[in-house]
């Protein structure tokens, strides 16, 4: 398994044309009671390249964030085939799925998610646990991706100590910290106001220059124009997969598009 | 893994201490079954020991086993023990007190009491150990041949005789026989009061005076001639081959079912017998408290799986194996139940010692390390097997629907 795999796998241009997600005929279902079935997902095929920086959008109840939690193995489909950097995740057992989870994929949920009793440092270094880092290394792991997200004075403080901003910020460090391969975001910004969710996709911005792979689920045009590419979902199939012409930049991005 | 397992288990301990101390109220309230079976299990096993203890100490302490030999009156051959039947009985390694007891009134000044009065012999003190004086000397052989008129008093016959008098000895009291006899007697000894189990409850008014006095001053109590034969017996001799020839011996010169032979050690079986089922008992209560404190535990952690769905979800979601969360959940329980066994052994240590100091005859404070290893067995066990149903429906959750939960 390449859990390990070297931060080279992230740098600019490394095997660009690399699909790190492959999706082919996914379907969802679910089952409501009395039997009633609801279509979520009616054969998504998705290719994504690594260090790619990708919107999918959609209307509520298009499938869009059906779609983003089958691609960060926390839903399985119901049927079709996901490979995730070549490994097809059906095959794997809810252990490996857990190793996968938590080396793989760095996932931010639009209500951040944090432990509520945890100190923010505590937040971050939570996945670095479950992959059996030690106390010392985990706290300095967080530290660093706390840094990185411009909260190097906030490490001790709680969730309810932080504002939503803030909140997403430790989200965005957790999804960090154990250096995934990709970074899914589920409305990143929703619960934010215009100007915090500014600060955030400029924070995604930065994260993509320096290489790593972003899939952000949004309805917000605003928020789509940063990326390079927008997924565009409608009644659970992709209708259009189209790149952003005139993208936001974040400031002093040197990047060439 | 670079050490992954161990990093997570003390990690998980953690969790779970803050998680109990989070809800600190909730966590004692459910406690509370556990310690209650634990604090059952641990003293009614413990007091079970000390009580046994105790007795064996006190027969250790009176320095000899001893045979009661009791004539059955009832019987037609039931006939009072003879000087015969006691010289037959001495070719043994035996001690044996020839005593004859009847019931007198002792008055002093106002003070009139019905007082249990032993003839007996003057060497009654080498042979019934429990005759210890407070003050004073018992009757020497000289008194025995003279049939003198001296007393020994117990306690309880001194304190009513002589309320309130600091030394007796010296004094004398006046004897009468339900036939009308009236002797003065002189106390030349009291004695104290027998201690531990065999007199704590008993309230002793006799007074020991020589067999020939009893047999002068007493009319109708024929010469030589006993209702029991209290023997003793060195501790380096077997008690049970002696009891065997003491019955041979008597066989002969009477009917078999005319007399019966008690042991301490019989009473004790006995005694061992009763503590076995009330042990059983309790113990039974202990198991049925922990029985229903598991289940209090089982509940609470459903509580906690169900309350902290999302929180499962998330770690679930951030790489949380489902072994990890299940350990989590396991440990918590075990942490809970064990902190219970702590605190039930601990309550059952301070109540047998406050029990040791407070009960005269339960003297010896005894706790086994294997009860107090059982008793927190017990509660760690009543953890994994109560906690491990809600725990493994936590490591069930899926990573969605738990995060989905409201």
């Amino acid at each position: 398994m390449a859990a390990d795999a070297p931060r080279a796998a992230h740098a600019p241009g490394a095997a660009a044309d690399d699909p790190v997600l492959e999706a082919r005929d996914l379907r969802k279902v679910y089952v409501l009671g009395g039997g009633v079935e609801v279509h979520a997902l009616r054969g998504v095929d998705l290719r994504v390249r690594r260090g790619e920086y990708a919107a999918i959008m959609g209307p509520s109840g298009s499938g869009k964030s059906t779609l983003l939690q089958i691609l960060g193995c926390l839903d399985a489909p119901t049927a079709g085939s996901y490979r995730l950097a070549g490994d097809e995740v059906a095959d794997l057992d809810e252990s490996a799925l857990a190793v996968v989870r938590n080396r793989r994929i760095g996932f931010v949920f639009q209500a951040y998610n944090l432990l509520p009793r945890a100190t923010a440092v505590d937040n971050v270094a939570l996945p670095l646990l479950y992959r059996g880092v030690s106390a010392a290394r985990r706290r300095e792991r967080a530290l660093e991706a706390l840094e990185r997200v411009g909260l190097a004075d906030r490490t001790h403080h709680r969730p309810n100590e932080l504002s939503g901003g803030q909140k997403q910020r430790v989200a965005i460090a957790r999804a960090l910290a154990a250096d995934p391969d990709i970074l899914l975001a589920d409305e990143p910004t929703g619960n934010l106001d215009s100007r915090t969710g500014q600060e955030i996709l400029t924070l995604f911005d930065e994260l993509h220059a320096e290489g790593r792979t972003i899939l952000i689920v949004t309805h917000e045009h605003d928020v789509a124009e940063h990326c390079e590419r927008i997924i565009r979902i409608h009644d659970g199939r992709v209708a259009a997969s189209e790149p952003v012409v005139a993208r936001r930049r974040p400031p002093g991005d040197a990047r060439g598009a | 893994m670079r050490g992954g397992p161990d990093v997570l288990w003390w990690e998980n301990v953690k969790t779970a201490l803050e998680a109990l101390f989070g809800n600190r109220l909730r966590s004692l309230l459910t406690l509370s079954g556990v310690v209650i079976g634990v604090f059952a299990v641990t003293t009614t096993i413990s007091l079970g020991q000390i009580a046994t203890a105790g007795i064996t100490s006190e027969i250790q302490a009176f320095g000899a086993q001893s045979l009661f030999v009791t004539r059955v009156n009832s019987h037609p051959e039931g006939r009072p023990f003879t000087n015969a039947d006691v010289e037959a009985l001495s070719r043994l390694p035996i001690d044996i007190l020839r005593q004859r007891s009847t019931r007198v009134w002792a008055v002093v000044g106002d003070a009139r009491v019905r007082l249990s009065l032993n003839g007996t012999t003057a060497n009654a003190p080498l042979i019934d150990r429990s005759i210890d004086l407070a003050r004073g000397r018992f009757f020497d052989t000289r008194d025995e041949a003279t049939g003198a008129p001296v007393v020994v008093l117990s306690a309880d016959a001194a304190e009513a005789l002589f309320e309130g008098v600091p030394d007796p000895i010296g004094r004398e009291v006046l004897l009468e026989t339900s036939g009308g006899n009236r002797s003065y007697y002189t106390v030349i000894g009291v004695k104290k009061r027998v201690a531990g189990a065999l007199g704590a409850f008993a309230n002793d008014v006799s007074g020991d005076v020589p067999l020939e006095s009893l047999y002068r001053d007493v009319p109708g109590i024929p010469r030589g001639s006993f209702d029991f034969l209290p023997i003793t017996i060195a501790l380096d001799q077997d008690a049970g081959a002696i009891e065997r020839q003491v019955r041979a011996i008597l066989d002969r010169r009477r009917h078999p079912d005319s007399y019966q032979i008690q042991s301490i050690e019989g009473a004790l079986s006995l005694f061992n017998t009763i503590t076995v089922i009330l042990q059983a008992l309790l113990g039974g209560i202990g198991a049925i408290s922990l029985l229903v404190g598991g289940i209090g535990i089982l509940n609470i952690m459903l509580v906690s799986v169900t309350e902290r769905t999302r929180e499962i979800g998330l770690r679930k979601a951030l790489g949380a194996r489902p072994r990890t969360i299940l350990q989590q959940f396991l440990i918590e329980a075990v942490v809970l139940t064990g902190i219970g066994g702590v605190i039930g052994v601990a309550s059952a240590v301070a109540a047998l010692w406050l029990v040791v100091q407070l009960v005269p005859f339960l003297d010896v404070f005894v706790l086994n390390p294997w009860v107090v290893a059982l008793a927190l067995l017990v509660s760690l066990a009543t953890g994994v097997v109560f906690g491990v149903w809600p725990a493994r429906r936590a490591a069930a959750l899926s990573p969605i629907e738990a995060l989905r939960y409201e």
